[in-house]
């Protein structure tokens, strides 16, 4: 049996934490949680929230406990396929989150429970669905006491959905440094004058400032508070989030496929060869970087599951809604750069896992990729070739778009400083340190090239 | 305001935001509540109207 390793985001709580034990995800329930895991269990509210596909399924085990002295239970939850950060979602992907924490809340409340914390962390991609993760987020309902996640659903879920709405989904990114949420304060600050005349905007970001100022350090006071009056702001908070919708910019890739050359033709010749590749090799997972419109994500989600990336936060919301329209359920569309990933986070920088630490699928797709960073962002092609070694275990799917081509003549039309050697030569010399070549076709129409790579 | 919060448990600092919040979704739930049984008061007798209207045409 290999060491447990306990979770390093896993320390907050002291119900309970998350360890890893042969591969496999474990959360141990400790003995000072023991009353409340077993109301959830037992009072109907596990079993409802798991009928409607809102939470995670788990199963008790009767594995020895990762901390001896503190043990109750170790649960064994469904496996996730990707592990996402809310700063790699879409609007409506944040959206419904924030739906889905409100939905789980009111129906804790139906149950005498309540939800002790409100992170979008609490929520994973799973099944093509959002579903709430944390088993341990839930405690007994004291009907006198406000919600003591409130601020913190307003300031993880609120502030980053209000932002995008008022202003640019872009600021989602803001997750990324604002862990545990963007302070209601700042948000106000960011939010535009026509803001003044939503109600929900004055109650969740304007109001907490006036109210704190006022404030100052004098004693909280419990108690004045009922269930009823609970429901109403929750109910509230669903309305409001109902309502915000993303502001509609148009994406880099508009009409990418249908403009210039790269039409309806080239598209079915890379497909060909697209599909030849991906038949004769196994895969269990894949991760398509540079997703576009999600075409080739799609294809490759009939065979595995796969993460579609791209920088383009348009197209991977619209991929997310026809994704979850479709009911395509092994697709997790994700927002991210990859001349910037997602960096590693929080305590110790090792509580939230960088992009790159957490992608390790069999397959690896760059198609129309390398040219934006050789040309659009100054990569040099030996440091792709290291980079995309890095995070393929197996098999990497990968275009060459030679110098000559339209979309790379368009990239360096106004540039001088690029890097020159940048030859077909080049690029398989580069890419044969860390790969084998196993198969090699040009796209018909095209003087682009479709190659299928092993990793040494 | 940043400043201060920082001694303040995150949760803790909300309470009283949230008493004046439920109060105001209160105050205008009631509103709401008065206006809908004005609206009523005068809806039925429209409806009664219209039944009655398309009874004469039968």
């Amino acid at each position: 049996m290999n060491e447990v390793r306990k979770h390093p985001a896993s320390y907050k709580d002291p119900a309970g934490f998350i360890f890893s034990l042969d591969g496999k995800i474990y959360r141990q329930v400790n003995k000072e949680y023991a009353s409340h895991y077993d109301h959830l269990m037992n009072s109907g509210l596990y079993q409802k929230l798991v009928n409607s596909g809102l939470i995670l399924p788990h199963i008790e085990t009767n594995l020895p406990f990762a901390d001896r002295d503190n043990g109750y239970k170790i649960l064994e939850p469904e496996t996730l396929t990707f592990v996402s950060y809310p700063a790699e979602w879409s609007f409506d992907m944040l959206r419904d989150a924030a739906l889905l924490t409100l939905k789980v809340n009111l129906t804790a409340i139906e149950y005498e429970m309540v939800l002790k914390d409100a992170t979008p962390f609490n929520v994973q991609v799973h099944q093509g669905k959002m579903v709430f993760i944390d088993t341990l987020s839930f405690e007994k309902y004291d009907e006198s006491k406000p919600w003591v996640a409130f601020r913190q659903f307003c300031e993880c879920f609120l502030s980053p959905l209000f932002l995008s709405h008022y202003n640019s989904a872009e600021l989602i990114k803001l997750l990324s440094v604002y862990i545990d949420g963007i302070p209601a304060g700042l948000t106000a600050k960011l939010l535009p004058f026509r803001s003044r005349f939503s109600l929900a905007a004055w109650l969740y970001f304007y109001l907490p400032g006036m109210v704190n100022n006022n404030q100052g350090n004098k004693p909280q006071t419990n108690g004045g508070f009922n269930k009823q009056k609970l429901q109403r702001l929750l109910q509230h908070l669903t309305t409001t989030v109902e309502r915000l919708k993303c502001r509609n910019e148009n994406t880099v890739w508009d009409n990418y496929y249908q403009e210039t050359i790269l039409g309806k033709e080239y598209l079915e010749e890379k497909e060909k060869i697209f599909r030849s590749y991906i038949d004769v090799i196994s895969f269990e997972n894949a991760v398509d970087l540079g997703a576009n419109d999600g075409h080739f994500s799609r294809i490759l989600s009939s065979k595995s599951r796969v993460v579609a990336v791209d920088f383009d936060h348009n197209c991977i919301n619209r991929l997310y809604n026809q994704a979850k329209k479709s009911a395509v359920s092994n697709l997790i569309p994700l927002v991210v750069d990859l001349s910037n990933p997602t960096s590693a986070v929080g305590f110790a920088n090792t509580e939230r896992q960088s992009f790159i630490e957490r992608c390790k699928p069999d397959l690896l797709l760059a198609l129309a990729l390398i040219h934006h960073l050789v040309f659009g962002k100054n990569i040099p092609l030996s440091n792709i070739a290291k980079l995309l070694s890095m995070m393929t275990s197996k098999y990497l799917i990968i275009e060459f778009v030679p110098f000559e081509d339209i979309k790379v003549q368009e990239l360096v039309k106004n540039k001088d400083n690029f890097h020159r050697n940048y030859s077909q030569e080049e690029f398989e010399s580069l890419f044969g340190h860390y790969f084998l070549i196993s198969r090699k076709e040009k796209i018909k129409g095209t003087d682009r090239w479709l190659y299928c790579m092993s990793k040494k | 305001m940043i400043d201060f919060l920082l001694y303040l448990d995150p949760g803790s600092g909300s309470y009283l935001l949230q008493m004046i919040i439920a109060a105001i979704l209160g105050a205008l739930f009631y509103i709401k509540g008065i206006w809908w049984r004005i609206k009523s008061f005068f809806m039925p007798r429209k409806n009664k109207k219209e039944n009655k209207a398309s009874g004469e045409d039968e």
